[in-house]
């Protein structure tokens, strides 16, 4: 049974590049357990907005909430908002599991020393116990028989799943999917999207941004489509995909669906 | 004719005083250890001082770097030695002098360290912002990102250059007999003082000073391949 709260809210969000405004009030909430995803043409904002979640880059303004708390500021006594410490922004980062689009594994760690790396140091763990989640997290995503590879010795679907897997083992409380398929080669992006698709059925909460519309289609509870830095579409995916009332919308996925 | 330069050129001379000249050589080897060290620890510092957000930082940490790489060794030395101590001195109104070897180790650390923070600067940036990233979304800090992410690959990078580098700084080493640090240098004009046969001794002593440096760069050289061939590069 999923749960229906807010796990991940985000009010009026914006961010600028110097004179660029790329987000320009964005407003939205993620159910505990559920799948959204985030669609557009390149440019509309769509990897500012993730990357503006876990605070890889800071907003110019409006909130963002994980489990009620919010991120990056601090409501003080007075009630005026404070930037964060550096040690809480981390804290918050390691609730919110991110792959990115280039895997981004480090190259002198082999694969299960990727995996470990974070629990050890950010969480603690013995060295035993982070070996153990690690193994169970890289049998997931299938790769348990490469855990003493260097990732240059994979491919990027496998260095993907590997990437996963490391987000996974934080055991965050939202996986951010950053173009997760756009770097690969067609035949191997499969493999990924299964991954995919297997964390979404078990009620991992999601935000995918993608190009993969059969993909977005068929397992997220919801879609938004972003222009220009605002939501110009949101509702569940068959209407989204089917029948978008916005003309742009209608336009993009024309573009990208022949 | 020949036979006279066949005679200068004897080295069985050199071999005669091996033991009082190794025991200048190791003066070098102590202070080039010592050197080494210093320079890389105030290297890595000031490298990564160079790529601080704030500019004040950068512009007084290059600063440091431009001075010390442009001021020749041989002149530091000297002004380490016989300046620095008058400056002291008046600072702490009370008699101040360094030993020629704490003399040796700082100015060539210093210098060195100038040298080295480019090559520290140059590796960290090498390391794709794309892998601090990562580690930044799993929660680690910046301390801890860069000690388990950027230094160990920064440092591999930096390996042939730094290399290059601690040659320099070995051969450096032989301009502290002019501050009255035994060395190896230093024995061999004492000798030859004594001997007045210049040719054999410091002929002796520039194939020693050669052998030395060409063995340890081909170690090291070694080394670093098989550590930078494990697994990845």
């Amino acid at each position: 049974m999923k749960r229906m709260a807010a796990i991940v809210r985000v009010v009026e969000l914006r961010k600028s590049f110097g004179p660029l405004e790329v987000l320009r009030g964005i407003t939205f909430d993620v159910r505990e357990g559920s799948v959204l995803t985030i669609i557009g043409a390149s440019g509309s904002g769509k990897s500012t907005l993730l990357r503006c979640l876990n605070y890889l880059e800071q907003p110019t303004s409006g909130e963002v909430y994980l489990d009620g708390k919010p991120i990056g500021f601090r409501i003080e006594a007075d009630g005026r908002r404070a930037p964060d410490t550096a040690a809480n922004i981390s804290r918050m980062r390691a609730e919110l599991g991110m792959v990115f689009q280039q895997f981004n594994l480090w190259p002198h760690m082999t694969v299960l020393e990727n995996v470990i790396e974070a629990p050890i140091r950010v969480k603690r763990l013995a060295r035993k116990e982070a070996v153990d989640l690690g193994r169970r997290f890289l049998s997931k995503v299938n790769l348990l028989d490469k855990e003493n590879e260097y990732p240059a010795r994979l491919s990027g679907g496998q260095q993907q799943r590997v990437a996963i897997a490391r987000a996974l083992a934080m055991q965050p409380k939202v996986m951010l999917f950053d173009e997760a398929t756009s770097a690969l080669d067609p035949e191997l992006t499969g493999e990924v999207l299964e991954v995919m698709r297997a964390l979404a059925k078990e009620g991992t909460t999601m935000l995918v941004v993608t190009h993969e519309m059969g993909f977005a289609r068929e397992v997220s509870d919801r879609a938004i489509f972003l222009h220009n830095g605002q939501i110009e579409e949101d509702g569940p995916p068959a209407r989204v995909f089917s029948a978008p009332t916005s003309e742009r919308c209608r336009q993009f996925l024309s573009k990208v669906l022949h | 004719m020949l036979g006279s330069l066949r005679e200068s050129l004897d080295l069985t001379l050199f071999w005669e005083y091996r033991a009082i000249l190794l025991r200048g050589l190791l003066e070098n080897v102590y202070i080039f250890l010592g050197g080494a060290m210093l320079a890389m620890i105030l290297a890595f510092a000031i490298g990564v001082a160079r790529l601080s957000r704030r500019w004040t930082v950068r512009v007084l940490s290059t600063g440091y770097a431009e001075l010390f790489r442009n001021t020749p060794e041989y002149v530091l030395l000297i002004w380490v030695y016989y300046v620095l101590p008058v400056i002291f001195s008046r600072l702490l109104a009370t008699r101040f002098n360094f030993s020629p070897y704490a003399a040796a180790i700082l100015a060539l650390g210093a210098s060195y360290s100038g040298f080295m923070s480019e090559t520290v600067r140059a590796g960290i940036l090498s390391v794709p912002r794309e892998h601090t990233e990562a580690a930044m979304s799993l929660g680690m800090s910046k301390w801890m990102i860069m000690r388990r992410i950027i230094a160990p690959q920064a440092i591999r990078r930096m390996l042939p250059e730094a290399l290059n580098q601690f040659v320099s700084l070995f051969k450096a080493t032989t301009f502290v007999s002019l501050i009255a640090v035994e060395d190896l240098m230093y024995k061999v004009s004492m000798i030859t003082v004594h001997e007045m046969r210049p040719l054999p001794l410091y002929t002796g002593a520039a194939l020693v000073y050669c052998a030395i440096i060409v063995a340890a760069a081909q170690l090291i050289q070694h080394l670093s391949d098989r550590w930078r061939r494990r697994g990845w590069a």
